[in-house]
């Protein structure tokens, strides 16, 4: 018997839960998550599961550490939302680990959160199909929102095409999210070639396509994210009414 | 106050187990724990008191054992004991004091602790998590679970 497992299945049972992910790094995907989260808004718990980079946290700004309580460890309050980090439990250490410790760590960073209060988890998972994603089957059953994260990149398509195929034969809700697919400079332009190939995914496995504007003003809130009002935040709006 | 997750998780593991196997009454349950995350005993059995009010544990007792972990390098091959990286296991618990992460999440211990002869963190670490042991049911003795 496992009582972080039952703890943390217990945990998710009753409420939303959409995980960002993609079979490719460099996508996107804290981006979306985090303004995703923020779209939602009230009441929504924003999960880190990128263990080794923690990223989340750092497009928010914190470097503090979480408190713990009789609840557990409580989420950092911003923006509106809940926010869980592992950066919040190792300060600015590295984390390094064999695969089979990284599903116990999450785990226990699902189990030991204090949900009280929050209806939706939003979850950042890393690239790839790996540990993080067969733990969240586990931990869920299979009962979440995927938003698969992909550039207009035929590479990054084809390789992301694994994880449709696979949350497919899953049966896993899912939207395909197209990042950098157009910017907007008074016509709309695709410096990084057309969408035809994530169409083509779209209509083969029947799952519906978002497109994500280029804002490079994105940068300039690196550290609070939190306050980002631009383009890409809309159209994340409008994705978090449909979920 | 982590231990109060911790005592959470074990009575609803024991509890979600004796619906599933039609038991009404649980006497004891008896846990493993890792020596290396330094839990506090009084406050676990505290919380569990108080947690398991109205369960199928509300008579049970809780007995707590702590096991120490071994290590096995899977760069070099070189086993070592808990006992003799303790001086790194020290200077984790200085750096963070209640905070210590390996009180939360035993888990993380290979990216904190070395290999002592090459260094490297890819370490496989027997006894590393918090596990329901046994359990005693009123009629029926004591069942060891498996884990």
């Amino acid at each position: 018997m496992e009582p972080l497992r039952q703890l943390a299945e217990d945990k998710l049972k009753g409420r939303k839960v959409i995980a960002v992910m993609s079979a490719k790094g460099g996508v996107g995907k804290s981006v979306i998550s985090s303004l995703l989260a923020l779209s939602i808004g009230k009441g929504t718990l924003l999960i880190d599961m990128d263990v080794h980079t923690m990223a989340t946290a750092k497009l928010f700004g914190f470097n503090s550490m979480h408190n713990v309580g009789k609840g557990g460890l409580e989420p950092f309050s911003v923006g509106g939302i809940g926010l869980i980090s592992l950066s919040g439990v190792v300060k600015d250490n590295y984390v390094l680990l064999p695969g089979n410790n990284v599903g116990k760590v999450m785990e226990s960073l699902v189990a030991y959160v204090n949900m009280e209060g929050f209806k939706t988890v939003v979850f950042d998972l890393p690239p790839g199909l790996g540990e993080e994603l067969l733990t969240l089957e586990r931990l869920t059953g299979n009962r979440f929102t995927s938003l698969i994260v992909t550039t207009p990149s035929k590479v990054s398509i084809k390789v992301v095409e694994y994880l449709v195929r696979y949350l497919k034969e899953r049966r896993v809700n899912g939207f395909l999210v197209v990042n950098m697919s157009y910017f907007n400079c008074g016509k709309i332009v695709r410096p990084f070639g057309g969408i035809d190939e994530a169409k083509s995914l779209s209509e083969r496995y029947g799952i519906p396509l978002f497109e994500m504007p280029i804002d490079p003003s994105i940068e300039e809130f690196v550290g609070k994210v939190q306050d980002y009002r631009g383009d890409l935040k809309k159209s994340l709006e409008k994705i978090a009414t449909s979920l | 106050m982590h231990e109060w997750s911790v005592a959470d998780g074990i009575v609803r593991t024991v509890s979600t187990w004796a619906r599933e196997n039609n038991f009404s009454e649980i006497t004891m349950v008896k846990v493993g724990i890792p020596s290396f995350t330094f839990l506090e005993v009084d406050i676990l059995k505290e919380a569990f008191n108080e947690i398991k009010k109205g369960t199928p544990l509300n008579n049970s007792t809780l007995e707590v054992e702590f096991l120490s972990a071994s290590f096995k390098c899977r760069n070099c091959g070189n086993s070592f004991s808990e006992d003799q990286v303790r001086e790194q296991l020290d200077s984790i618990r200085s750096e963070f004091g209640e905070e210590y992460p390996l009180h939360l999440m035993p888990a993380l211990s290979p990216s904190f602790l070395s290999c002592l002869r090459c260094g490297s963190h890819d370490l496989v670490v027997e006894v590393q998590d918090i596990m329901v042991k046994e359990v005693e049911v009123k009629g029926h003795g004591t069942i060891k679970t498996v884990s």
